[in-house]
């Protein structure tokens, strides 16, 4: 793990251990400890990033790997928004906060511990503790839709562990070491190479079933849809992604070192992006329910970054990790809106929602912004990330999945821009004639968010050259 | 060496597959914790042959670690267990199909 | 000639499959810590006694009263063994298929895994080794256990305001 970046992963964990002690008697307190902490965490990732030395050296200031300090970004900022919400969300739904907000904070250290681990074993540890903590989260609001996605999570992901263990053998076998320095270096000399493909394919295995890709998406919908509200924003926006698709991603980069004998093991990856982001895109138009919606475009929006991880391209990487980011803020907007929605109207169900901008106009257009970044509308941050994608497919050949891929980002836009007319414009419905906008504090995180997916689209060349500095430019070819 | 390395493999991948059929086959939450308890041994096992081939005080420290996340997610995988008894009174996964789509 | 590791690994084999398909689950229990038992001499006979205390303890003597425990919370529910049994009874066939199978498949296969065997850096204690190299898994392992004990702390807070 990065020294430099423990306290990240450290403080959370302190502040989780402290909270059960200090809150005892006032559940108030746990949520504006927990507010504090990632908040000041936050601050702290934040200065690092953008502090005027680093902004005037082009970023190449960074000593650390681009990829995991925009990871950390994002998971605080993810962080924050949840227990923000949840603070006002979660009065008087019975939700235990003296252990709820503890879960949060461990599943954000663990996350940061996941991110800054320089080492196959680490990596996987930390994921195994995001993965209890995660679906102790799912039923903290002690609903039965929230118990069977939490089963189906647990059934799905520890089998998957027992693969990424067997992966790990295959390594310690073939390595005699878990280190990615070391990795790196025994690919390079060629020794090997075999065991190792064949150890990298049993954990791409375990992590593509933790990250929900399509023939493993059983749990998914069920799960996001099932959890409590806030929970499934936490879930959808970061805890499966940081899981399942970050280590994807770290994998995919191992891949691209082999000189031969790994490439189809990336077309497989490819492929499964590609199968993702179609099923995902269909699947997504039959729901009536939004939040199961969300939970299938989620697929799919996944589908892209496995696509571009799998094509293993310098700029591809960037589309990828863009993307990762970008999904992230956009997704805890739309599953965070999701729940102010289903408080004020008091159902999900797309079908008896409509005209809902009248009385929730800020709800209604932080979704709208939301919806257009995935669609991948210009100049939201969606449009660039997926653009890089498209254009890094074009480069490298791989034309039928450029082509693909832009086909279902038109389909995504078309079933976005039909939802829109169902929920927040057109006729306006019983539901909306009753609702009321939600409470300020309620709207703030999406509020904020929208802000972070705007200016990422609008200083997206900064955002390209922090990649391409600290990221594309340290991979070595 | 090899041999014994191969053997040890057999067996893991033999507890490998009764653990996952045990997962796939039962309706029963409990049982299924088994069959995921028999996979992890199965795993174990393969890494202290690997382990023994290469890098041994690695592999005992890696086992250590693992053995710890056992009973984490073990202990987790019952409190879920708890849980499903207290809401449905039963822990038949089947049973919980409320979500389709 | 079956020599002695084999020997531990036929009856873990033999634990697993009594653990999967019997009908009571306090024999399942049991059989289970039966066959972490076998783990842990296997262990032993490969050199690494502190991994093998760890299973013998945690795992056969932690595990094992886990898992009756939670038998003994369940065991007034009558519907909870109402299970069917041709599929657990058909396991002892599959198995043998899996077993032929992977002695013609996977045994050539795992032979020639062990061919790209790579030999670490050895020597190194396991102590060195666990608070040195290995430094940041520790910390890991702290979290994972603050989680278990939040997780489980989470439902019986719960039970108490239940009540």
């Amino acid at each position: 793990m990065t020294i430099s970046l423990l306290h990240y992963m450290l403080i959370p964990l302190f502040s989780a251990l402290l909270i059960p002690f200090v809150a005892r008697r006032r559940g108030r307190l746990a949520e504006i400890f927990a507010s504090v902490t990632l908040l000041a965490g936050l601050i702290s990732i934040g200065g690092t990033l953008l502090n005027p030395a680093v902004l005037a050296s082009g970023f190449s200031a960074l000593g650390e790997d681009g990829f995991s300090l925009l990871m950390i970004f994002t998971v605080y900022l993810v962080g924050l928004c949840v227990a923000f919400f949840s603070a006002s969300y979660g009065e008087g739904r019975g939700v235990n906060t003296t252990y709820f907000y503890p879960l949060l904070l461990v599943s954000v250290s663990a996350m940061c511990g996941a991110v800054t681990s320089t080492d196959f074993f680490t990596l996987f540890i930390f994921v195994e503790v995001l993965a209890v903590a995660s679906f102790a989260l799912m039923t903290s609001d002690d609903s039965k839709e929230g118990l069977e996605g939490a089963v189906k999570y647990y059934l799905l992901t520890f089998p998957a562990s027992a693969a990424i263990m067997l992966g790990l053998a295959v390594m310690l076998l073939s390595a005699g070491t878990f280190s990615f320095d070391s990795i790196r270096i025994i690919i390079y000399s060629g020794a090997s190479a075999p065991a190792l493909v064949f150890s990298l394919s049993l954990m791409l295995l375990g992590f593509l079933v933790k990250s929900g890709v399509v023939p493993f998406h059983v749990w998914t919908p069920d799960s996001y849809q099932g959890s409590y509200a806030p929970v499934s924003a936490f879930l959808a926006g970061i805890v499966t992604k940081i899981s399942g698709v970050y280590a994807v991603v770290r994998i995919a980069m191992f891949l691209r070192l082999f000189e031969t004998g790994a490439f189809r093991l990336s077309e497989v990856l490819m492929f499964l992006g590609m199968v993702s982001i179609a099923v995902g895109a269909i699947a997504a138009m039959k729901q009536d329910d939004f939040k199961r919606m969300l939970a299938f475009s989620s697929i799919s929006q996944v589908g892209y970054i496995v696509l571009a991880a799998g094509l293993a391209t310098p700029l591809a990487f960037i589309g990828a990790i863009f993307h990762l980011f970008n999904h992230a803020t956009f997704k805890t907007v739309l599953f965070l809106n999701s729940a102010s929605l289903e408080k004020a109207a008091g159902t999900r169900d797309m079908n008896k929602l409509g005209g809902m901008e009248h009385p929730m106009p800020w709800t209604s257009w932080t979704s709208v912004i939301a919806m257009l970044s995935t669609a991948g509308v210009p100049p939201l941050s969606g449009f660039w990330s997926k653009i890089i994608i498209i254009i890094a497919l074009w480069d490298a050949g791989a034309v039928t999945y450029a082509v693909l891929a832009l086909l279902f980002s038109a389909l995504t836009l078309g079933y976005f821009v039909v939802m829109q007319r169902r929920i927040f414009f057109g006729k306006k419905s019983a539901a909306a004639e009753t609702a009321a906008e939600v409470s300020p504090a309620l709207l703030a995180p999406a509020v904020l968010m929208s802000a972070v997916i705007v200016a990422a689209g609008l200083l997206f060349p900064y955002f390209f050259s922090y990649l391409a500095e600290t990221i594309a430019s340290r991979m070595v070819l | 060496m090899s041999a014994s390395f191969a053997t040890a493999w057999y067996f893991a991948a033999l507890l490998f597959f009764i653990g996952l059929y045990c997962m796939a086959a039962s309706r029963n939450l409990l049982r299924q914790l088994i069959g995921l308890e028999v996979m992890s041994k199965g795993s174990l096992l393969a890494l202290i042959a690997s382990g023994a081939m290469s890098n041994l005080s690695l592999a005992q420290a890696v086992i250590i670690t693992m053995i710890v996340i056992e009973v984490v997610v073990v202990a987790a995988g019952l409190v879920l267990l708890v849980k499903a008894y207290r809401m449905n009174g039963g822990v038949d996964v089947w049973k919980l199909s409320s979500l389709k789509g | 000639m079956i020599e002695y590791r084999e020997f531990l690994y036929i009856a873990v084999t033999l634990c697993a499959l009594a653990a999967v398909m019997s009908k009571n689950m306090l024999t399942s229990a049991i059989s289970l810590a039966a066959m972490s038992v076998g783990v842990a001499l296997v262990l032993f006979d490969f050199n690494a006694p502190w991994a093998a205390v760890f299973e013998l303890s945690v795992c056969a003597g932690l595990i094992t009263v886990l898992f009756i425990s939670a038998v003994s919370l369940l065991r007034r529910e009558e519907a909870f063994f109402a299970e069917d049994r041709t599929r657990f009874r058909l396991l002892p066939i599959f198995t043998l298929i899996v077993a032929i199978g992977g002695w013609i498949a996977g045994w050539p296969f795992f032979e020639a895994l062990a061919d790209y065997a790579r030999f670490g850096a050895r020597g190194q204690s396991l102590g060195s080794m666990l608070w040195e190299t290995r430094r940041m898994d520790l910390l890991g392992q702290i979290s994972i256990l603050a989680a278990g004990v939040l997780v489980i702390n989470s439902v019986f807070a719960a039970r108490k305001a239940g009540k």
